[in-house]
């Protein structure tokens, strides 16, 4: 008979997604959702205590005269499992955190309990694509970026317009089709390449420099302005300089005022738990909503260990792209009526070349 | 906030007076009195206007990119610069309107009034950028011009004729102006500069600059017509400027493209006129024969009303109104190494609209209707432009700082204009 406790334990195994506020280390994140799942296990009422047979000296009773004490059996609960004696029974859940979020960005947070564990080692090498909406102000460049740095410079911007913005966004897009092919690890040279090229299914599968893979303006209002951006393979300071290029590319400056993650593979931000819900009832029912993109992953994560027997890498981009597809198969492809990249997969452009002298 | 004097303090010194430095730590903000101090520059105006650029790549020891410090470098540690796999910005000093490559020479034209309309660089060995005279000797010309030297032209009013387009061919260039007709300079061995034929004619250090009457609408043709390329209906030389008949005559023909011994010629009303070289399949849709000596209709099924025809030395492209892109001829057409070869118009990715296409010798370029460009085929010494010597079997981009409105190809090397997006 399993006690409360062993059960709900048991029920703890797998991915769920978290809203990690703005401000705070992913890992006071990661050390509180342990701390509560930790208190809710702890807390459950103990078993029944064991009773063990025990001679013990009591008086008599009926059968005997009165006062006089006799050896008699009884059921006696011992102390070695109560929980006053033992201490807590449960010290430590492993709780493992997917792709990191820095300090000042917020947004999804995906986090793994148990045996999910591994499943995150998977969805970490599966490369799948995030989406973040990035907030961008105007007029001036500081140090680190943000909008909380040091102020080095400040510039001009009322000669920026939104269709100026667009076909600077057009031509880093440009620049990332490129890539997206250049780093797919594919000989070029092949049919099968320009097959899977022209159905645009060439993807960075291994190591690869930040891509991203949809880039559009979803707010503009100088010097307010907002990006929503799907990359692979990015770091929340790339996306902070991407905001401070753009600026330089427009001949002003830009810093950023907030990252926020909206969707991290098959994660999106309407499912992940806020701060209030970080108790293990809402934790376990995220585990179980999440249940089916986990088997997915861990389906697909199998799959690229035994990648290595198949003889063409054309043929294991094609199938490791339909799986990474079908993990992401619930988020649509960004794309905006000036500057869709989607269309256009015949065309890639390097971001390295793009460095050409003035 | 003072600078340090570096000078002055020893290492030791340094390092302490970075740390009597009064820093703030990152993440409080300033005083607002602090934050006014720092001036606000303004980069760019509200009224800027879209600048146009050239820019340049391919093979540089003839000189033809127009950037000296390739073939000579600037100091003597320096090595010369063979190939320039990526676009390279050339400094101009007017807006460039009309540029176009030969084998080896480059000639830019801008739309002006000024005097100077037209610069030349590259091979002049056949005098194809005009008389460049040397500094040392009045009557010798430099045989390579490694920076884009101005061109003069007989202009009976230099002050009023403005150079619309310019054209090159392997050793000779042709311009064409607004009001005083078109010149021509260069090699005349078979007669392609439209005068007469000079037997053992030296080209070096040649003044020739002619002009030659011709009438809108009509395809005049000279030159060499071995392989019927003239489409005079014979297969000599013309050295005089000629009406072509065949199926072109009476058609109001919009646009005139040639390149190695086949030529095409689109009408006005989208039908396409072809004549000359069909050993690799480019008039196979008419005909088997390998020659054809005077224009043909040619009957492309499924490619609609054409805009744009380009001719390349093996292959063929044409640009229809919905900007789809039909290749078809011998060499790599940009669909995958297997497609080495087609005598019916192979058709791209409808999805992407094409506003332009040319062809070199060996390799096609596509302006799409957002400015941006893609090459593809054989990579003659870099001339792809896409960073690497390999043969692009499909479509690439060309990364370039702007949107390109027109390129022009040559065998090894090719000029794009473009215009910048702020």
């Amino acid at each position: 008979m399993t006690s409360q406790a062993v059960r709900l334990f048991r029920k703890m195994d797998g991915l769920f997604a978290v809203y990690k506020p703005q401000g705070v280390h992913w890992k006071h994140v990661r050390d509180s959702i342990e701390s509560n799942l930790l208190k809710a296990l702890n807390s459950c009422p103990p078993p029944a205590p064991q009773l063990a047979v025990q001679f013990q000296l009591l008086s008599g009773g009926e059968n005997s005269s009165s006062k006089d004490v006799v050896l008699s059996p009884s059921m006696v609960p011992t102390l070695a499992d109560h929980p006053l004696v033992t201490g807590p029974q449960f010290h430590k859940v492993h709780v493992g955190v997917g792709h990191r979020l820095d300090a000042f960005s917020s947004g999804v947070l995906v986090l793994g309990v148990g045996k999910g564990n591994g499943v995150l080692e998977h969805l970490c090498k599966s490369h799948v694509t995030r989406d973040y909406t990035l907030e961008g102000e105007f007029g001036k460049a500081t140090d680190n970026f943000t909008h909380t740095g040091r102020v080095i410079e400040k510039t001009t911007y009322d000669h920026v317009t939104l269709d100026k913005l667009e076909r600077v966004l057009a031509m880093i897009q440009g620049a990332n089709q490129k890539a997206l092919i250049m780093y797919s690890q594919v000989d070029l040279h092949t049919q099968e390449a320009y097959e899977l090229a022209v159905r645009g299914l060439l993807y960075p599968h291994g190591k690869s420099p930040p891509i991203l893979t949809g880039l559009r303006c979803i707010h503009f209002n100088p010097p307010h302005f907002t990006l929503e951006v799907q990359c692979v393979n990015e770091t929340q300071k790339y996306l902070r300089k991407l905001i401070h290029e753009v600026g330089l590319e427009l001949r002003t400056s830009a810093v950023c005022s907030g990252v926020r993650r909206t969707r991290d593979g098959p994660f999106k931000v309407e499912n992940a738990l806020t701060r209030q819900h970080w108790t293990a009832g809402s934790i376990i029912q995220a585990i179980a909503h999440f249940s089916k993109a986990t088997r997915k992953i861990r389906k697909s994560g199998m799959y690229k260990q035994t990648a290595g027997q198949l003889n063409s890498s054309a043929q294991v981009q094609e199938q490791t792209r339909s799986q990474t597809e079908q993990i992401n198969q619930e988020h649509v492809e960004l794309s905006s009526s000036t500057s869709d990249t989607v269309v256009d997969r015949e065309t890639p452009v390097t971001l390295s070349e793009g460095r050409t002298k003035h | 906030m003072a600078l340090v004097s570096l000078r002055s303090c020893g290492r030791l010194g340094f390092h302490l007076g970075l740390r009597a430095y009064a820093t703030r730590p990152v993440g409080t903000p300033r005083k607002r009195e602090q934050q006014d101090d720092t001036p606000v520059f303004q980069y760019v105006g509200q009224h800027r206007k879209l600048q146009g650029k050239v820019f340049v790549w391919g093979f540089s020891y003839t000189g033809a990119l127009g950037i000296p410090s390739f073939v000579v470098p600037d100091s003597g540690r320096k090595k010369p610069r063979k190939y320039q796999l990526t676009p390279y910005r050339l400094d101009t000093e007017q807006k460039i309107s009309s540029a176009a490559c030969g084998y080896g020479f480059t000639l830019l034209a801008s739309n002006s009034r000024d005097l100077t309309k037209l610069w030349g660089m590259g091979l002049n060995k056949d005098s194809q950028l005009g008389f460049q005279r040397t500094q040392h000797d009045r009557h010798k010309s430099y045989d390579y011009v490694l920076e884009a030297s101005p061109v003069s032209l007989p202009l009976v009013n230099p002050q009023e004729t403005r150079a619309l387009q310019v054209s090159c061919g392997r050793a000779h260039s042709l311009v064409l102006t607004d009001s005083e007709g078109v010149f021509s300079m260069g090699n005349n061995a078979y007669g392609q500069c439209g005068r007469k034929i000079v037997e053992d004619e030296v080209f070096r250090f040649s003044h020739s600059i002619c002009p030659a009457p011709l009438v809108l609408g009509s395809v005049y043709a000279c030159g060499w017509g071995a392989d019927g390329q003239t489409g005079l209906g014979y297969h000599n030389k013309a050295s005089c400027p000629v009406p072509v008949g065949g199926d072109l005559a009476g058609v109001k023909v919009q646009q005139v493209a040639t390149y190695g011994d086949c030529s095409l010629a689109v009408s006005t009303d989208g039908h396409v006129f072809g004549w000359g070289n069909s050993e690799y399949l480019q008039l196979a849709s008419v005909t088997e024969a390998t020659q054809i000596s005077s224009p043909w209709l040619l009957a492309l099924r499924g490619v609609g009303r054409v805009r744009q025809a380009a001719c390349g030395g093996t292959q063929v492209a044409v640009l229809n109104e919905e900007g789809e892109v039909f290749v078809w001829g011998f060499g790599i057409l940009g669909k995958g190494p297997k497609l080495s070869e087609s005598a019916i118009p192979e058709r791209f990715n409808p999805t992407v609209k094409v506003s332009s296409i040319r062809c070199g010798l060996n390799h096609f370029a596509a302006i799409t209707d957002r400015g941006e460009l893609f090459v593809w085929a054989k990579n003659v010494r870099g001339c792809l432009g896409i960073g690497k010597h390999d043969d692009q079997y499909f479509p690439w981009r060309v990364t370039v700082p702007g949107h390109v409105t027109d390129v022009a190809c040559g065998v090894d090397h090719m000029v794009a204009l473009v215009r910048s997006i702020i």
